[in-house]
């Protein structure tokens, strides 16, 4: 019975890899060159980046705040407001901020729709603070006190203290924390498709709107873009983790040398 | 206190938008709601089961074969939904799954099942193999009931929240794999979000929020009457 439960697991999880196999045999035939030379794609992808590194960046300096400052002060009631956003689907979220920016209730700053993007952003962080908070608040709880105390003894600045007793301590939750974010917001449809504009659009949502397209149906280019934003963020990951292995593997073993 | 004040509001203030029309509960179709609520029920479940038989094998096994295994499992949490979805269409295409249910919910299952392994495998390491070790003598029946379900119903409540958040937020998984044919309250509501009636989409956001929050706290209740009940039995 357990074996084949993690067959099945095992099954579910190759479906993965043989849906981007797949999706590379989608994109053959593209020209690549016409791909790169065609402005909507490129600033496609300019806005992207902006939005995924605005959106990931701000929510892990929030939300691994948020956790310390938690989890070091003991605010039960704050550790438990935070988690309401995870209750919300991205949809309903986005609608939550959509309402909330339209006309008049945007306090003239910004309209929910506007090219700059700072709606969709601002969603993202709601609804991922709580996530970051959630991964940071499990290592906090389990860092040892101890650094903490050994810094302050040895007078160290506070900042001296984050960086020797818990930064190291972080580094892989953050590092895991800020792929699965950028994977899952960098080629998303729901959220910008509702508070983003007709030009220029965010990758996924202008690969899916292509790819359902009657205009488009024939075409390979949203599987190409599809494949190469994969490869990009599957390296990134790759490379991010090989450059911190050996401090990872120290940090598990608990030597430092 | 001023900075907790602070924090509470910044978190609160975007469901201000939720008070600015009054909602209209007729307006669902109460076909898609249940349908909706069938495959939160199914997908849960399988869930729940594979994460915990898999973090569970991952737990005890000498295989040389578990670093492979766990990379594996963890991967799909690294590459973008779409895209993968995007090659899934191709592969359900060619199998005839496109337009059918099950279709559907095999591609909410790959979208669900690496957070669900992940917290269940973080779940299992935070309780640690020497607790564990302890119910191995009991038989794995016994071993659920009165160990495993009580130790990890945080978990399992957690899980089951992820789950059906993710699912009540997927309207292009839906719309790409169903083909149009199988709908969930979250294709029926997208048409209201992108139209002008706010009463109509205000009600469809409540129902969207209120349905994971009665879940999760009603599985709450359910947990600590089950903990209460096996005590009593227990002692």
């Amino acid at each position: 019975m357990l074996s084949a439960s993690v067959l099945l697991t095992i099954a579910v999880s190759l479906l993965s890899v043989v849906s981007l196999l797949f999706l590379a045999q989608g994109a053959r035939g593209t020209d690549w060159m016409t791909l790169w030379m065609d402005e909507t794609w490129r600033d496609s992808l300019g806005i992207t980046l902006y939005v995924v590194l605005a959106s990931t960046c701000m929510s892990l300096l929030i939300g691994t705040w948020l956790a310390r400052t938690v989890s070091f002060r003991q605010w039960p009631f704050v550790s438990r407001v935070l988690r309401l956003p995870m209750f919300v689907p991205h949809i309903a979220a986005a609608y939550l901020f959509l309402i909330l920016f339209s006309g008049q209730s945007g306090g003239g700053w910004f309209d929910a729709n506007e090219p700059h993007y700072v709606t969709v952003i601002l969603t993202y962080v709601w609804k991922e603070v709580p996530f970051v908070f959630l991964m940071m608040g499990v290592t906090y709880e389990q860092v040892n006190q101890g650094y903490r105390d050994m810094a302050r003894t040895l007078q160290l600045s506070p900042v001296q203290q984050f960086r020797h007793a818990e930064l190291p301590f972080l580094i892989k939750p953050l590092l895991d924390t800020f792929w699965i974010l950028t994977a899952f917001i960098s080629f998303a449809y729901e959220v910008p498709s509702l508070l983003g504009v007709t030009y220029p659009k965010l990758l996924g949502v202008l690969a899916y709107d292509r790819l359902s397209t009657g205009l488009y149906l024939e075409s390979s280019e949203p599987y190409a873009v599809a494949l190469v934003w994969t490869v990009f963020v599957t390296g990134g990951v790759v490379v991010s983790y090989m450059a911190t292995h050996r401090l990872r593997r120290r940090i598990e073993r608990g030597v430092r040398r | 206190m001023i900075r907790q004040f602070f924090i509470v509001c910044l978190v609160l203030f975007p469901f201000i938008g939720l008070f600015r029309a009054s909602p209209d509960f007729q307006a669902s179709s109460q076909e898609t709601m249940l349908q909706t609520i069938g495959l939160i029920f199914v997908l849960a479940l399988v869930n729940v089961w594979l994460a915990f038989t898999l973090a569970w094998w991952l737990m005890w096994t000498e295989s040389r074969l578990k670093p492979w295994v766990e990379w594996l499992v963890f991967l799909p949490l690294f590459i973008p939904l779409l895209a993968s979805l995007f090659g899934m269409y191709l592969v359900f295409a060619e199998v005839g799954l496109i337009g059918s249910r099950i279709g559907v919910g095999l591609a909410l299952l790959m979208a669900t099942l690496p957070y669900s392994i992940r917290l269940a495998y973080n779940g299992m390491y935070v309780i640690g193999r020497p607790m564990l070790e302890q119910s191995l003598g009991l038989p794995p029946f016994k071993r659920i009931l009165y160990v495993l379900i009580p130790l990890f119903s945080g978990s399992i409540r957690t899980i089951i929240l992820f789950t059906t958040v993710i699912l009540l937020s997927q309207f292009a998984l839906v719309q790409l794999i169903g083909a149009g044919l199988v709908s969930t309250v979250t294709t029926d509501f997208y048409q209201t979000y992108a139209g002008n009636d706010r009463s109509r989409a205000l009600t469809n956001t409540w129902m969207l929020i209120l349905l994971p929050l009665i879940l999760y706290i009603g599985l709450g209740g359910l947990s600590t009457w089950f903990v209460r009940r096996l005590k009593g039995r227990l002692s």
